[in-house]
């Protein structure tokens, strides 16, 4: 790593701790979010200067997800009400700031002190990577090493990954107060768009649908993979939704088909596990080319599932979570 | 240099704590959860990357790159800390929901107010 970049990484590192401060003090929650955006954004630079560009770019497809899912989550509370509503808890007493204050400071900071003293200064031990990359052309095929990893040697890793996933798109559908899955189709939203945003969004959003096929096919040669193509697909949806602003996507529809996804993804990992790297029982000198496909369609069923993960996610915040009124209001709640 | 580093990562995980602890509203409180996550990946890939720094990714054709193994960053830590990020947006999902529900019932986003209508939510009822 050259003089420069080093700076650079020394720069970014303090802008983001000083990201994180500024979240502390600050008490309005639209500026929280904001600074949550930069805080990302600086940490997937510093990835990219560390060598990392699939961790770099999942984590700028994910705080975007992040910061919708919050504000979705805030407007109902905040600006529906007029304006942005400062909400008042109780003041604090007389001593109790040494509770609520003085106590976890000590403590955090005893803590990092603790850290910093026996924190291990032992040499990194190399072996396993240095036999990962001499040895992932031959074993799994494909010129990146990350994705060989996450689809060949760490496959079960993989695999309950996409099961959490799917446990996630559960527990979003059943845990909040709605009985229904879904609105009826051809609702329209109550969102107020801007020309200037439609246009310009009329313009991207192919763009994005075809860069995520291409990170999702050019996964195993270049920076990329399922994840990411998947996370770019479903943004794509989330511009058509912010363009037409009608609940028309069959939504029950697509949770059968990411649960069949799931399926086709556990029988083609262990099918790969049995046969380990087809380079065994198959001919060799196709190996590359069985070795090249299995890669390509693992990472479609990924890029598939986790865009129909996150797609059902979003529809289901933004039609059920935002409509009022279907519930008796709860009288008690409202004198606090 | 790499591993003096370490220090912001270790110092921001921290921070996200107190910041968890401390917080008066829940949405802030999930806003924590995300960066100390944030700085836990960071601190994995500082391990990686102490060696080398070039993306582990072998252009076409590229024969004499086993003599040059140390200067490539460890794939293996960016393998595990991509399923990382999967799997801390969807524990945010769940959160925000959880709190939506919350906020439904109780009209308010404080940890206060909430545990204070709760609890004599819990009176009444019993």
């Amino acid at each position: 790593m050259d003089m420069l970049s080093e700076t650079l990484l020394v720069t970014l590192l303090v802008i983001w701790v000083l990201c994180c401060v500024l979240i502390l003090f600050e008490r309005r929650i639209y500026r929280n979010i904001i600074y949550f955006g930069i805080f990302s954004l600086i940490a997937s630079l510093c990835y990219l200067l560390l060598g990392a560009p699939d961790v770099a770019m999942a984590e700028a497809g994910i705080s975007v997800f992040a910061t919708i899912f919050f504000i979705v989550c805030i407007e109902k509370s905040y600006s529906r009400q007029g304006g942005a509503v400062r909400e008042k808890s109780e003041s604090m007493r007389r001593g109790r700031w040494i509770i609520k204050i003085a106590v976890p400071l000590v403590f955090s900071a005893g803590l990092f002190a603790l850290f910093v003293r026996f924190m291990p200064d032992i040499p990194v031990n190399t072996y396993l990577k240095d036999q990962f990359l001499a040895r992932f052309m031959t074993d799994v095929g494909g010129y990146n090493a990350v994705t060989a990893i996450l689809l060949g040697y760490r496959v079960y890793d993989t695999l309950f990954e996409a099961l959490i996933l799917v446990v996630s798109v559960v527990a979003v559908a059943h845990m909040s107060w709605a009985e229904e899955l879904s609105v009826p189709d051809g609702r329209h939203s109550e969102i107020e768009n801007s020309n200037m945003a439609v246009f310009t969004m009329r313009i991207i959003c192919p763009i994005i649908l075809i860069f995520g096929a291409y990170l999702i096919l050019n996964g195993h040669v270049a920076a990329g993979g399922g994840f990411l193509g998947g996370v770019a697909i479903s943004t794509f949806f989330i511009c058509r939704y912010y363009i037409y602003g009608i609940y028309d996507m069959p939504v029950k529809k697509v949770m059968r088909m990411e649960e069949l996804v799931f399926i086709y993804f556990t029988l083609m990992a262990v099918l790969f596990v049995t046969l380990i790297g087809a380079n065994i029982y198959l001919p060799s000198d196709f190996a590359e080319v069985y070795q090249h496909l299995y890669l390509i369609i693992m990472n479609t069923l990924i890029g598939l599932k986790v865009a129909c993960g996150f797609f059902i996610i979003f529809y289901r915040y933004v039609t059920v979570e935002r409509i009022e009124g279907e519930l008796p209001a709860e009288e008690g709640g409202s004198q606090a | 240099m790499i591993g003096a580093l370490d220090i912001f990562a270790v110092a921001l995980f921290f921070i996200s704590f107190f910041g968890l602890i401390t917080s008066r509203n829940i949405i802030k409180t999930i806003i924590f959860i995300l960066t100390m996550q944030t700085s836990v990946i960071m601190f994995w890939l500082f391990i990686g990357s102490r060696t080398g720094t070039i993306p582990p990714i072998i252009d076409v054709g590229d024969i004499a790159y086993m003599y040059n193994l140390p200067a490539y960053a460890d794939p293996l830590p960016q393998a595990l800390m991509l399923t990382t990020i999967i799997i801390g947006i969807c524990v945010v999902a769940i959160n925000i929901i959880m709190l939506n529900t919350l906020f439904r019932k109780y009209k308010t986003t404080e940890w206060s107010n909430m545990a204070k209508l709760a609890r004599k939510d819990h009176i009444e009822k019993y």
